[in-house]
């Protein structure tokens, strides 16, 4: 199967969806987004069984104004997606049929799959792995942090 | 490397040299050591060497995912699997064994 | 006390048939697994029997259990005898395990009822489950 990878402006994330249509992509295969950071990526895969043709069509959004047409309309596959999208990086998909959360029943204020976002847990509870034997008595080496939490999360700044 | 049998995960303290590694690597946090630092003169040796004593080893059974990372990533061997699965408890701080228990646990002495 | 609902599994520990042991595995429970593997080892029986000839009724709570599902634990709860014991079986069920730090999971079940016993494990092996159970013989409920 051959395929073909295309990043696109954000203007033309649902004229390159028809167009990808009306060429035999007619399936769905996955839309998702990944935290970059400064930006959202959103990216989509379709598929021309015909063909044998994958097609992954990416596009960057800024961080603090997330937004996108639905291609639900092309695609009613894509609803869920774009309510999981939506529910978990906040982007919000303009359009959109019917754009209740997916999962979560009540709101917890910030979408949960953005690094911004901070789990309270891991905040509240010491890091066991803070302590340094190595260092004792001679002063912190170099300051140690949880893998996977930001130091920005942690309650009392950089130890 | 140690038999894999998924009961508990037991320590051999005196292979353990408080290095934190696995306290670091462990992705629920359950782990926590205590230890002090010694000084050892040694015959022959111009100063003396400053080693970490061991004062506490404890596993949160309640947390812990039984990953095995922690007996993994143990650079000295202190770390291994057991059979042991009489390690439920009548309260959840019961389910924090610490060194004595853990290395009671041991399959090899 | 209402009837049990249709959908709970009932058993009886094979090594001290007078206790009976509901099982209600909710959320992503791989420790279900476990449980009919005890079913399957023997170590739990089926006929279970009914609740008269019980000596004592356990409730064991195997499963990530989120805020979303707390409630219908609850349910269950509020059906059976008042002297029911609850039993944490797995990381998840007893602390939140590797999810402890998720936003939507319960922090263990001891937020919603007081546990008689705690069996640790992700998930616990079947011989850990009647181990755990065979505990609240020796020393009977806190």
């Amino acid at each position: 199967m051959s395929t073909g990878m295309q990043t696109v402006p954000r203007e033309a994330w649902h004229e390159t969806f028809a167009g990808l249509v009306s060429d035999g992509f007619g399936y769905l295969d996955l839309l998702t987004a990944i935290d970059r950071g400064d930006e959202i990526e959103v990216l989509a895969q379709v598929v021309n069984p015909d063909g044998a043709e994958l097609m992954r069509v990416s596009v960057r959004l800024p961080s603090d104004d997330p937004s996108l047409p639905t291609i639900a309309d092309l695609f009613p596959a894509a609803s869920w997606h774009e309510r999981e999208v939506a529910e978990m990086f906040g982007v919000a998909f303009a359009g959109h049929p019917d754009p209740r959360p997916l999962l979560r029943r009540t709101s917890l204020g910030r979408p949960p799959l953005r690094t911004t976002t901070v789990l309270a847990a891991r905040v509240a509870m010491p890091w066991p792995g803070a302590a340094d034997p190595e260092s004792a008595g001679k002063g912190a080496r170099r300051r140690q942090l949880p893998p996977g939490v930001p130091a920005e999360w942690l309650s009392d700044g950089p130890r | 490397m140690s038999a894999v049998v998924h009961g508990v995960i037991a320590l051999v303290p005196d292979a353990c040299t408080s290095c934190m590694i696995c306290v670091r690597e462990c992705p629920t946090w359950c782990i926590t050591v205590e230890s002090h630092a010694e000084q050892v003169s040694e015959p022959g040796a111009r100063r003396p060497r400053t080693v970490s004593v061991l004062d506490r080893f404890a596993i949160d059974f309640g947390l812990c995912m039984y990953c095995g990372i922690c007996i993994d990533v143990c650079p000295f061997d202190a770390l291994e699997w057991a059979p042991t699965i009489d390690h439920s408890s009548a309260s959840r701080d019961g389910l924090v064994h610490d060194t004595e228990r853990l290395s009671g646990w041991r399959m090899h002495e | 006390m209402s009837t049990l609902p249709d959908h709970l599994r009932v058993y009886r520990v094979a090594a001290e048939p007078g206790t009976r042991v509901i099982v209600a595995s909710v959320g992503l429970a791989c420790c279900a697994m476990e449980v009919e593997s005890a079913v399957r080892l023997g170590l739990l029986r089926t006929d279970a029997g009914d609740a008269e000839s019980a000596g004592r009724t356990i409730l064991l709570v195997a499963g990530t259990v989120t805020d979303a599902l707390a409630p219908a634990v609850n349910a269950i709860l509020a059906t059976l005898p008042p002297d029911t014991l609850v039993v944490s079986f797995g990381a998840c069920a007893g602390t939140g395990g590797p999810y402890w730090d998720a936003p939507t999971v319960t922090k263990g079940i001891d937020q919603l009822a007081p546990v008689a016993q705690y069996i640790p494990g992700c998930p616990p092996r079947p011989d850990a489950l009647v181990a755990g159970l065979l505990a609240l013989t020796v020393e009977p409920s806190r």
